[in-house]
Order: structure tokens, then sequence, then C-alpha cells
């Protein structure tokens, strides 16, 4: 039978996706539902390494998931950590007004639509002012990164089994033989 | 203790200790000085939470680590997970059709898409309930998959004579 295929291709392309949609301005909001961006990067790095799989390879079993997801997550991680460092080093403050500007905006749509209350508002600029400090400092970036080298694998992880789940063989692989 | 076992009741001892850190964050913030180890703890939480206080649960008036619908669906993920072995087998490997997690999501995504879109505002009930709903089947989808897979790299582990297993196989 033929080797699986790699998985650290697909967990660094997975990675990477995750952790650009985890340090984009806006569509980082995802991440605010429960890590919901960072299940479906690990949902979608078990679709791409599933598509990867050919006929006469070894079955794909549930330890690929947690490797995967795992792998994924922490490249994602290091990816967040790598984009928001770059976009201030190449923007700095710049971008901070060019994105607070931006916020203001949706805040203010979303306000007057009735989405979000006022005081929600008002606590999403305070978050906002205080993240952008955050990364302006070292301290700021390293705290992130250990946190995020924390929580990311384990949402990662979760939803590649989620994916093991949906995308599993139906007929299941043959137990590895105990010693 | 049985390999399965062994597993469930590591991974329920974390899940327990997650949400038990949601619950010291406003109770460090309200009785004792540790105000400092209460904000760390906040911090974990921020990036995967908005941890908004007007959406959020509270205890002697601090809130929780996370808003509503992320500590519905926290708490009941334990609360299941606690109550599994009573209606599935631990050694069991199979999992449900993947029509009722799609079941159970479809209250929450209804829930948030008609919030954002201004058709409903989402209220603390809604949020409760739909998080509860997504929580509580997870780990039927989940604890299966886990086990299966923590057991197949043990036997790998052990038939490449791995340094913890080969020693206890012997």
């Amino acid at each position: 039978m033929l080797e699986k295929p790699n998985k650290l291709r697909i967990a660094l392309i997975a990675g990477v996706i995750m952790g650009v949609v985890s340090s984009t301005p806006g569509i980082n909001l995802i991440n605010c539902c429960c890590c919901a961006g960072i299940w479906l990067g690990g949902f979608l790095a078990m679709y791409f390494y599933k598509q990867q799989f050919t006929e006469g390879m070894m079955p794909l079993e549930s330890s690929d998931a947690l490797i995967v997801g795992l792998m994924s997550g922490v490249a994602a991680a290091f990816t967040a950590t790598i984009i928001a460092v770059l976009i201030l080093l190449i923007l700095g403050p710049v971008e901070a007004e060019f994105i607070r500007s931006l916020m203001e905006k949706i805040l203010d749509r979303l306000a007057e639509n009735g989405s979000i209350p006022s005081d929600t508002v008002d606590q999403l600029r305070e978050q906002f002012e205080r993240s952008v400090k955050d990364s302006a400092r070292i301290s700021g970036v390293f705290g992130n990164l250990f946190v995020t080298l924390i929580i990311y694998p384990i949402f990662s992880i979760l939803g590649a089994l989620l994916g093991y789940a949906v995308f599993r063989p139906k007929h299941p692989p043959v137990p590895t033989p105990q010693a | 203790m049985e390999f399965n076992k062994r597993v469930y009741s590591i991974f329920l001892f974390l899940v327990a200790a997650w949400c038990g850190l949601i619950v010291a964050a406003p109770l460090l913030a309200s009785y004792t000085q540790l105000t400092g180890v209460a904000s760390q703890v906040y911090s974990l939480f921020s990036p995967i939470c908005h941890q908004f206080d007007s959406r959020s649960f509270h205890i002697a008036g601090e809130k929780l680590g996370v808003c509503i619908r992320c500590s519905s669906i926290y708490f009941s993920f334990f609360a299941s997970l606690a109550l599994y072995p009573l209606f599935r087998r631990l050694e069991s490997f199979t999992v449900p059709r993947i029509q009722w997690l799609i079941l159970a999501l479809m209250p929450m995504a209804l829930d948030v898409m008609s919030n954002l879109t201004s058709i409903h505002l989402s209220t603390t009930v809604t949020r409760t309930i739909s998080g509860i709903m997504f929580g509580g089947i997870l780990p039927v989808f989940l604890f299966p998959p886990l086990v299966e897979a923590l057991s197949q790299i043990r036997n790998r582990l052990t038939l490449r004579g791995g340094i913890f297993y080969a020693r206890k196989a012997q």
C-alpha cells in the first residue's frame, strides 16, 4: 500500500489561511464566535488532506486528523503573529488610523441597525484601542503568540476531528495491531 | 485503568478546568485581591470571545470569562461529556449521522445571522438555548475520533518501540 500524503504541506496551507483570517481586521471577528475561524480552519485542513488521498493509499485515520489539526493550529498561531507584526512594521500608525476609521464606520452602521447596543459599541472601541497598543509592544506580540499557541491548536484539533467525523471512510480502517 | 477510561478521565478533567477558569475570572476579580490574575484569565479568553459586558453572564457583579453563547457551549459540552458514559460506550468509535450536528448548529447559525442582518435581535434566551444545543451534541462527535486517534498513536509508538509504552509493554 502507498504511504499517506504529506501532512506538513496541508497543515501549512490551512494554517496560513487561518492565520490570515485571524489577523485581518474585520474578518477576524469570526473568531469571537467561539473561535469559529479556527474550527473551520481545522475542518478545512481535513478536507484538503482527504482530497490528497488516492486509490491504493493507506486509508484516512483519526490520528491523521489529530496531527493535521495540531500542526495547522501551530502554523496559524505563528502566521497570525507574523502578519500582525509585518502590518505594524510596514504601515505602523497609518494602518492603525485606516483601520480605526473603517472600524468606526462599521460600528456606526451596526449601532444604527440596532444589531449591537451602544454600550457594546464603546466596548468594541476600547478593545480596538487596547489591541493597537498591545500590538505596538514586543511584550504584547509575544504574549499574544503565547496565548494563541495554546488556543489555536486546541480548536484546530477539534475542528479537524469534526472534519474526520464528516469525511471518514465509509469502511473504517483496519485497527493497527497491538504489540 | 483501561486506556479509553483514562483518556475520558483526562479529557473530562481538562474540560472541567476550562469551565473552571471561565468561572474563576469573575470570582478572582470580586472576592480576592488578585485582580491582576483575574485580568490574565480574561486575557486568555480574549482571542476567542468578544467578552462584551452586556452579552455575558455575571457572578458577583463581574462578567464570566466568556460571553453568554460561549458559556452555554462550554458548560453544556462539559455536562454532556460528564453524562457521556451513561448513554454511550467509551470503547465505541462510531459517530452519529452528520445531519444531527447540522441540526444542532442551525439554531445558532440562524441566531447569529438574523442578528447581524437585524431581522431579529438575539436575546439571552436565544443565545443560551442555541449554545446549549451545539455544545451538548459535540462530545458524541468529538470524543470517539479523539480516543480512536490517541489509541492509534499509542499502538504505533508501542510497535515502533516508543519510549513510554514499549517499556510498559515489556
